[in-house]
């Protein structure tokens, strides 16, 4: 129960959607597809579904070509942002609609129903209608609707981006869970860097219609491979081997520079880069920003301004002379 | 009005705080002139016509004439008949507008700019076209008789549905199009995924998402059905109906009691169809969504080739009807000389010219008052807040409740009587162009309202902060942004003045007559190319106010990113 794809293009009036994708999703892989928004993610999505037909490639599901087949035959669950609950049918009939066209006895589409409605800690609802239930409710109904022909692979587009802080983090945890029990493979298309690397047992971080970087979540925070990934996730700052060399030359001997070091940008977190205060110092803070358990700083070292975080307790002021170490533990190369 | 700004304390405003702003003042004086004019003007007649239906022909109060209902001769026929014409009109208008309809919004066929410039075509001309074009086409000196030589009798129940239906059918396949309109892609996608063919979809979801449009449209055509009075009195013949019973009852036997019983009947459908409309408006799928994703119909050619057939069908015969009329209008002696000339202009009834003039008169004259009143209402309800501006709302959305039939009975028997103070109105264009207004005052007020929610709110106080006086406010932030919606209403209460023949039809006398009504009369007369060159003129001034329309709106649309006019 694996998807593969190769090569996957596909083309918007000769706007380049997607540009050769090639991927694979294992049995029980919950992916995410993250990206700006236009980068292609949907279109791919929408393509793994079937709604779209891409104009190249090859996508098999357990080595069967999905090419051809159409989406009804495909046996995918699909929950998009929301307000896609049919509005004109109960929880109840909204959840059982997929088991009814299937022509399932309506006994066993309701002892169904009733199973996914305890999955989704909404047993009391099954009678309402859609405009009856809040956000995060609905979502829950549309992620039971989608579960609820026992699909081979769950589709979900930006499903918890319309949600409420609060319900969006409550609602990331029971995916993950109900994902976990149920060992179905998922693909999430999002755009929020944090619900990916919470998520995700791997990450597909997208650009421009291709994928920059595959990776676990880990992988993509620690040792992004270009420059967009390490702008996109998380915080970092960008030296170059020469400003490096001047500056901070231990990290070229715990990271030897590429032979072609101008296309190259040396990736370091905020946090890998601790204070020290020394009125002689090379570097001097810039505006510190107070953000509780952390503070964020600008730094100005060298010609460069570098971020920087510590932990509040010790706080520097704007105008501190300090010399700052980064930490050769970490840090990588990336292209520029 | 010169006493009315004088009578602001009394108009429930007699609160024991009668301090404020000036600005609170002036929005007081802006509610409290068009509420006014409103009760004097739509209120008041609508009470009149309850209460006289209560009235005895010896003065007394009682019930006798709702008792009298069965045995007063026709009027029972003419009922029976009213409810089987505008069932069938509303069986046919349903069946034909929803595939139509779903045409437009939701299939890939060809022209549909063209089509929806043939559904406004009803809307250019007095509903009487509809019947007068049915005529000249199948009637006993119709070109099907001259080309075929098939006669048939089209006067009665079958020219008196065809000319409905086509009257009313582009107002349904509006009704149905906006319920259509709201889906989301992601209905239809969610479904496809979870295997639903399109046929199943159609069924699941498609149709019971719609089906409150469907009531509502129907309960429209319904009643515009029952209450026109113009098809019905071109081409109803000896079918007689509610509306041309009403009429006669009124101006020929002078029955006031049995005339209000009957516009109150035919108030009830009425008022039922604008309340299903609300609640349509409501439970219509995703009615509110902020991000939604229009659908974007799938190819499928036979769905097209079938749809294409029906609609190009049906709009080729609206272009047919309206175009027979005009044709005639420049034919020598319809049907046997069809040499063209532009003798049928030369009108040779007594008053000439007049009518048309009086209509033009009429529609400015209701389109001024009309937008001076609706901004004002529209620009001071939106300063107030409880119970007060609730029933003014209320009562400002009502007219489109009443059917201009009714609306126009009312008008007879509140200003007819030498007691109200208004009656030196009486007989007068002035309110002729007041009843037309107050009877599209509905669309006309939400049209305002909605124009006035669009004026940026910080827009507004910027230009207050600024230190600016209440004509600066005015003519800075809030005159640019509304400019255009002023003049659609403007133009939206001219066209439909030129046009409208159920309520002014009660109120037009020998020496004061206007254009729809005199097409009637030529029709009535046997001067129907005269009639037809009449319906011609109207539909030319008309098409030019919606033209100038279009074009103005557009010119004069707001930028708001830029922060021009």
């Amino acid at each position: 129960m694996s998807l593969e794809l190769s090569h996957v293009h596909k083309s918007f009036d000769g706007f380049q959607a997607l540009k050769d994708i090639s991927l694979s999703v294992g049995p029980h892989d919950f992916v995410c597809l993250l990206g700006p928004s236009g980068c292609g993610k949907t279109t791919l999505l929408r393509i793994i579904a079937g709604l779209l037909q891409a104009d190249g490639g090859e996508i098999l599901f357990s080595g069967q070509d999905l090419g051809q087949m159409p989406p009804r035959s495909r046996n995918f669950g699909i929950v998009f942002q929301s307000y896609s609950l049919f509005p004109n049918m109960t929880v109840r009939e909204n959840i059982g609609y997929g088991l009814r066209i299937r022509r399932e006895p309506p006994a066993r589409i309701a002892a169904r129903v009733d199973e996914l409605l305890q999955l989704i800690r909404i047993p009391d609802m099954a009678e309402r209608f859609p405009w009856q239930l809040s956000g995060g409710q609905q979502q829950r109904v549309a992620l039971a609707r989608a579960l609820a022909v026992n699909p081979r692979l769950i589709l979900l587009d930006e499903p918890l981006s319309a949600l409420d802080a609060r319900v969006r983090n409550e609602m990331r945890h029971e995916i993950r869970e109900v994902q976990r029990r149920l060992k179905i493979p998922t693909i999430m298309v999002t755009h929020d860097q944090e619900e990916a690397l919470m998520l995700a047992d791997t990450i597909v971080c997208m650009n421009n219609g291709a994928i920059e970087q595959v990776g676990s979540p880990w992988q993509l925070y620690h040792e992004p491979g270009t420059r967009f990934v390490a702008d996109f996730i998380g915080l970092s700052n960008l030296l170059s081997a020469d400003w490096t060399r001047r500056h901070a030359p231990e990290m070229l001997a715990a990271h030897p520079p590429p032979a072609d070091e101008s296309r190259w940008l040396l990736c370091v977190r905020p946090e890998h880069i601790r204070l020290a205060a020394d009125a002689n110092g090379p570097a001097t803070v810039g505006a510190v920003t107070f953000l509780g358990n952390l503070c964020r700083m600008t730094l100005r070292w060298g010609d460069m301004d570098l971020r920087v975080e510590q932990h509040a307790a010790s706080a520097y002021r704007e105008g501190d002379r300090v010399r700052p170490t980064i930490d050769p533990a970490h840090g990588c190369w990336v292209t520029a | 009005m010169p006493h009315s700004s004088a009578a602001v304390p009394a108009s429930g405003l007699r609160h024991p705080r009668l301090t404020g702003t000036p600005e609170q003042w002036l929005t007081r004086v802006c509610v409290a002139i068009p509420t006014l004019a409103l009760i004097l003007f739509f209120g008041y007649p609508l009470l009149t016509i309850f209460w006289q239906s209560f009235v005895l022909w010896d003065g007394t109060l009682g019930l006798d004439n709702y008792a009298a209902i069965p045995s007063t001769p026709g009027l029972v026929t003419a009922g029976i008949n009213s409810l089987s014409i505008s069932l069938s009109t509303t069986l046919v208008c349903i069946l034909l507008g929803f595939p139509i309809a779903y045409a437009l919004e939701r299939s890939r066929i060809w022209l549909k700019p063209w089509v929806r410039l043939s559904l406004l075509l009803p809307l250019l001309a007095p509903s009487l076209v509809q019947g007068l074009g049915l005529l000249f086409l199948l009637g006993r000196n119709g070109l099907l008789y001259q080309w075929t030589g098939i006669e048939q009798n089209i006067y009665g129940y079958w020219g008196l549905l065809i000319s409905d239906v086509f009257y009313t059918l582009p107002q349904a396949i509006m009704i149905i199009q906006a319920a259509l309109r709201n889906a989301d892609a992601r209905y239809y996608d969610a479904a496809t995924v979870m295997g639903a063919t399109p046929r199943q979809q159609f069924f699941d979801i498609t149709l019971p998402n719609c089906k409150f449009g469907l009531l509502s449209a129907a309960f429209v055509v319904f009643t515009i059905t029952i209450t026109d009075f113009g098809n019905a009195a071109v081409i109803a013949g000896d079918y007689r109906v509610l509306a041309t019973e009403i009429f006669s009852q009124v101006s020929g036997q002078q029955n006031f009691g049995m005339g209000s019983v009957v516009g109150i009947i035919l108030l009830l459908p009425a008022l039922l169809s604008v309340y299903i409309e609300r609640v349509a408006s409501q439970k219509q799928f995703g009615g509110s969504s902020e991000n939604r994703i229009p659908l974007d119909p799938a190819a499928s050619r036979g769905r097209d080739v079938l749809l294409g057939l029906v609609t190009y069908a049906t709009a080729a015969a609206i272009w047919a009807i309206i175009a027979v009329v005009v044709f005639a209008s420049f034919v020598k002696l319809w049907p046997y000389d069809m040499t063209l000339t532009l003798a049928n202009f030369k009108v040779n009834i007594a008053s000439g010219y007049q009518p048309i003039w009086t209509s033009l008169y009429v529609s400015v004259a209701a389109a001024l008052i009309g937008i001076v009143l609706l901004f004002l209402l529209a620009y001071g309800v939106r300063g107030l807040q409880g119970r007060l501006a609730q029933a003014i709302y209320l009562l400002s959305v009502l007219p489109v409740g009443v059917p201009g039939l009714v609306l126009g009975l009312s008008y007879i028997f509140t200003f007819n009587d030498p007691h109200y103070p208004l009656h030196w109105l009486y007989g007068s264009a002035l309110l002729i162009a007041l009843c037309n207004f107050y009877h599209y005052h509905t669309q006309g007020f939400l049209t305002m309202a909605t124009g006035m929610r669009m004026v940026p709110q910080a827009l507004e106080e910027a230009a207050a902060c600024l230190g600016g006086k209440m004509r600066h406010v005015m003519g800075d932030a809030i005159l640019p942004v509304i400019a255009p919606t002023v003049l659609a209403v403007f133009f939206f209460l001219f066209m439909r003045s030129m046009v409208t023949l159920s309520a002014v039809i009660f109120l037009v006398t020998p020496q004061l007559n206007v254009a729809a009504v005199s097409v009637m009369h030529l029709n009535e007369a046997g001067f129907v190319s005269q009639a037809a060159a009449f319906s011609t003129i109207i539909i030319l001034v008309v098409s030019a106010a919606m033209l100038m329309m279009r074009t103005l709106v557009y010119y004069f649309r707001p930028n708001l990113s830029s922060g021009t006019s």
